[in-house]
């Protein structure tokens, strides 16, 4: 039978021998029918996938590759969580200590101390303690972070490139598919072995 | 003859699939923001944002690039040299080797190394010093090594080498010194360990670049990085004096430690280089602000003036100076690893 505006009829002699014409004269029915075949491949398809996925994923954690990650800010947004899985971590064997850190402080700051004004975090996340002159230790702060890599931005321009962002596996879902991964720009967010969860950075220099 | 209004030509409809997944596909690569520039959506204060200091005042820029830029055919270059008695010619140090050039830029002699050098420096007698991670190497103009001097120890990175008669200045950023030898390679003294009786300080060096040279006054002048500042010392040690302040304005040293390297004139000038925003720039024989040889935008070229996206790249962001008989300022970009020369036009 051919549905033909919404009649339903016998199909005739003539339609019954046009049916046999050659394959390139595709007909509704037969477009129907190669949809309803695709879709169920696609489907199949991604079930294999969503599976596949599942199991590697139970293997495998989320994590940034630092000497990838431009610190876009798409980590502080992008996260399923109200407060980003992403926060700054400091690498202290790569710091330099310095006073005038630039991961710390504004470019143009007043004054190199721990005044709100002279600070480059919004949300004053990181510490600065006096070590000796004229060095001074920086610590993060995580529950003041968001992620949002300004600091990183600021240490990587002008100094060692000691803070970096690493997602936090105590807050992480470890989704299938993570919304930061997909937003990243630069392809830092990738899956780890969950044996090495983070990815350090090494020390360039003495 | 009768139409048949069900169906549809194969090829057609394949043509037009197609079609549309190109269309879709190139739409979607041209939608893709690769380098973060469409934003996060985070507000404005935190964004990372120091263009403005990027823009150079045109009357402050008192040198201009002539010719094109010099390929050094190396994939990672770390020092440039030239020298008053070889005319002509400039050396640059990079991945194994020391190359020489001619100033058009053509490649005049190779020396091979056994591993990557950090800085090297040409005496008037010709031979090239070559410091490596923790120990010097000298060469003759055929390209021989003549010798390879005791190593500094394990904490040991050299960055920077100055012939000046019969001493050889090295400077260590590993253990924040500058050691003082004779040409025998013996070692004769050490300057600028911190020392409270005489007024030293030490030297604050976070990253590795740490600079020296010795003026026409006498006087070896050192990069303090971490405090901003070029000091003088006698051969012997004691601090003379010092200039140079921490600032991000164009009379200062930017970041958390700059100059990275410098060169002196014969008049005895300073061409400083700074690494974050990059800036290569004039100071008087006192330390005072003269003018800009190139700004962020001439170094990263095509009105741009990007810091850096990542991390390699900003490390790679310390510049390295060099100047010739004739005054031209030959610049070592250790990003594009290319060499690039700036002739003086104007006085302030």
């Amino acid at each position: 039978m051919w549905i033909t505006a919404g009649i339903i009829r016998r199909a005739s002699s003539e339609e019954q021998v046009k049916m046999k014409e050659p394959k390139d004269i595709i007909n509704r029915r037969r477009f129907l029918r190669g949809c309803i075949r695709g879709g169920f491949l696609a489907g199949l398809a991604g079930l294999t996938g969503g599976v596949t996925g599942r199991a590697k994923s139970q293997n495998t954690v989320w994590q940034i590759d630092p000497e990838i990650c431009i610190a876009c800010g798409n980590c502080a947004t992008h996260c399923v969580l109200e407060e980003s899985a992403v926060k700054c971590v400091h690498a202290y064997a790569m710091c330099g200590y310095c006073d005038l850190c630039t991961g710390y402080l504004m470019p143009e700051a007043k004054q190199l101390d721990t005044g709100a004004e002279n600070e480059l975090c919004p949300n004053g996340a990181i510490k600065r303690t006096f070590v000796e002159d004229p060095y001074y230790e920086y610590t993060i702060d995580e529950s003041l972070c968001i992620g949002c890599g300004k600091c990183v931005k600021g240490c990587n321009a002008f100094g060692n490139g000691s803070l970096f962002l690493q997602v936090r596996h105590d807050r992480c879902l470890n989704c299938n598919e993570c919304s930061i991964a997909a937003a990243c720009p630069s392809g830092a967010f990738k899956r780890v072995d969950i044996s090495e969860p983070y990815i350090p950075k090494k020390v360039g220099h003495a | 003859m009768k139409k048949n209004f069900g169906t549809l030509n194969v090829r057609i409809l394949s043509f037009g699939v197609i079609a549309v997944a190109l269309v879709t596909a190139v739409v979607a690569l041209l939608r893709l923001d690769y380098i973060g520039e469409k934003g996060s959506g985070l507000g404005k204060e935190f964004i990372y944002d120091i263009e403005s200091l990027t823009k150079i005042d045109p009357e402050l820029l008192i040198y201009q690039e002539s010719g094109g830029a010099i390929s050094t055919g190396f994939t990672q270059s770390s020092a440039i040299a030239a020298q008053k008695n070889s005319p002509g010619r400039f050396y640059v140090a990079g991945d194994s080797a020391v190359k020489i050039f001619s100033e058009q830029g053509e490649m005049l002699d190779r020396i091979n190394l056994e591993t990557p050098p950090g800085c090297l420096a040409v005496g008037n007698d010709g031979l090239i010093y070559v410091g490596l991670k923790e120990h010097v190497e000298i060469f003759n103009g055929q390209s021989n090594r003549l010798a390879r001097w005791p190593g500094l120890g394990a904490q040991a990175v050299l960055t920077s080498i100055a012939v000046y008669k019969e001493n050889v200045f090295v400077a260590d950023a590993g253990n924040r010194v500058v050691v003082r030898y004779d040409k025998a390679g013996n070692i004769v003294n050490y300057i600028g360990t911190k020392d409270e009786e005489k007024g030293i300080q030490g030297f604050v060096v976070p990253s590795p670049y740490f600079d020296l040279a010795v003026a026409g006054d006498g006087l070896l002048r050192v990069v303090n990085p971490g405090r901003h500042r070029i000091e003088a010392y006698t051969f012997n040690g004691d601090l003379e004096f010092w200039w140079g302040k921490a600032s991000a304005h164009i009379e200062g040293f930017c970041g958390c430690c700059n100059p990275v390297n410098f060169a002196i004139l014969d008049d005895d000038s300073f061409i400083t280089c700074e690494k974050g925003l990059k800036r290569v720039k004039l100071y008087d024989a006192d330390g005072v602000f003269v003018g800009v040889v190139a700004g962020p935008e001439q170094l990263t070229g095509a009105g741009q003036a990007r810091i850096c996206d990542l991390p390699a790249q900003c490390r790679a962001g310390g510049f390295d100076v060099a100047v010739n008989t004739e005054g031209r300022v030959l610049v070592l970009d250790t990003i594009e690893n290319t060499v690039r020369v700036f002739n003086r036009i104007k006085t302030r």
